[in-house]
């Protein structure tokens, strides 16, 4: 297939991919769209499953989920591979990108050396597309950057094969063959229902509940000698929200830009609205709730866990609201 | 004011690069926009200070006969246990052994190797690591 590839800057990693490889194939799919009909917005806050000792709090699916699920909406035919050897996954890579073919990786950000130092932590799930190789370098279009990067084989290698927690196990993946005609209209009503759903969900540690859920552990966090354990946590959330997110509320304004496109599909335009307002709203209230995080652990005596508590229960009000209208759909 | 209001603060975690976020432009249509936040900065810099403050508790402890030098790199590398134990491709509880110092001198070359490859560092470096070198 013939690409016509440009690098652009996007808000999350791995929508980013996405939206370059499908539409440098022909199909142009934006940012929003690459992660609103793969249904991606979400909370999920599990207490048990820590990293680095603090809870797992994400504030979308899974890595990997918009990989998955966009070939299936799509009905796009996504070639994917994981390996068992690093010669083989390097060479492999190697004659792709030299028969000109765009290929998302998924990588650990310590080991990509054009990351900044504070930036490098053992994070499994960075998603980035290499497009091309000179010498021992791999030109890569990394969303999450200005400007296209490069990075010696070697530590590409690396950053591939890193384990732990998502160990990407040198995934690749990139499309073979991209449909003409796609309904998008139902496609998006389908996908926004599925997202409501998941975001309406009974299960107490995910979506709206889960909201809740984080909102009632932080409303019981007290000062006794743990005030490390204090500022550590809370700018967990905070890091959790913003940095492995994509800046405030992120993923709420990236639902809503998603929402706010899905207009010209023929959808019911007033549900649309109102949603895309509330989920501008929720994502205004988690940035004023990251503020009161980081506020409370510069200064741990000002700590008030009810004020903080309150402002992430307001936000999860609003995407009760946005999702309990969008089900409607 | 703005419906989403883009922060333009400085972040020097971010070593001069920007990251780009979602909002509206004039005309309600949305794009995106570089945006710098130091709430994001004092975030990552406390993550990054937390792993500071326990290599130099792993100092002062080595200094004191109980941790290995494996703990000190653990933390250099930013590393937690379960990573650092799927890294080496053992159980948890057995790295946890290796991070104290009477463990650490009973290792054999080959595990040694294992974990100096893991810090991408020589086996010498790892055995022979001093506290305030």
């Amino acid at each position: 297939m013939e690409n016509n590839f440009k690098h652009s800057q996007f808000a999350h990693c791995e929508s980013g991919v996405i939206s370059t490889l499908i539409s440098s194939y022909g199909l142009k799919l934006s940012e929003p769209m690459a992660f609103g009909i793969t249904s991606t917005l979400s909370f999920v806050f599990i207490p048990l499953v820590k990293i680095n000792g603090m809870p797992l709090i994400a504030y979308r699916d899974l890595p990997k989920n918009i990989v998955k699920k966009i070939s299936k909406v799509l009905n796009i035919k996504m070639n994917k591979k994981v390996y068992s050897n690093k010669e083989e996954a390097n060479e492999e890579l190697t004659s792709l990108v030299n028969d000109g073919n765009l290929v998302g990786l998924q990588t650990s950000v310590f080991y990509l050396p054009y990351f900044p130092k504070d930036m490098r932590f053992h994070f499994n799930a960075h998603n980035l597309l290499v497009y091309g190789k000179e010498n021992n370098d791999y030109l890569i279009s990394d969303p999450v950057f200005e400007e296209e990067v490069k990075c010696n084989e070697n530590e590409l290698n690396k950053a591939r094969f890193a384990k732990g927690a998502f160990a990407p196990k040198g995934f690749i993946y990139y499309p073979d063959e991209i449909p003409k005609d796609i309904d998008f209209s139902s496609i998006i009503k389908k996908a926004i229902k599925k997202n409501a759903k998941s975001m309406l969900t009974p299960f107490p540690f995910a979506g709206v509940k889960g909201m809740n859920k984080l909102a009632k552990k932080i409303s019981t966090l007290k000062r006794d000698n743990n005030d490390r354990f204090l500022k550590n946590y809370l700018t967990h959330i905070v890091r959790m929200q913003e940095e492995i997110g994509t800046g405030g509320g992120g993923f709420r304004f990236l639902y809503a830009a998603f929402l706010s496109e899905s207009k010209q599909y023929n959808l019911d335009e007033k549900i649309l609205d109102e949603a895309s307002a509330l989920l501008i709203k929720s994502g205004n209230t988690l940035r004023e709730f990251a503020l009161l995080c980081v506020t409370a652990s510069k200064n741990l005596d000002k700590f008030d866990a009810k004020v903080i508590a309150k402002k992430l229960e307001e936000a999860s009000s609003y995407e009760k609201e946005a999702f309990t209208l969008l089900k409607k759909i | 004011m703005k419906e989403i209001e883009v922060p333009k603060e400085e972040n020097k975690t971010l070593d001069g690069m920007q990251k780009v976020m979602y909002t509206k432009d004039s005309q309600g249509d949305f794009i995106t926009e570089n945006y710098g936040s130091n709430i994001e900065e004092f975030a990552t810099k406390t993550a990054v200070d937390e792993y500071e403050l326990l290599k130099e508790e792993a100092l002062l402890d080595m200094s004191k006969g109980i941790s290995s030098p494996i703990c000190f790199f653990m933390y250099e590398n930013r590393m937690d246990l379960p990573t650092l134990a799927s890294m080496v491709g053992m159980f948890a509880f057995r790295v946890k052994r290796h991070l104290k110092m009477k463990h650490f001198k009973k290792l054999n070359e080959k595990l040694l190797q294992k974990y100096a490859d893991t810090f991408n560092i020589s086996i010498d470096e790892l055995r022979n690591f001093k506290y305030g070198k």
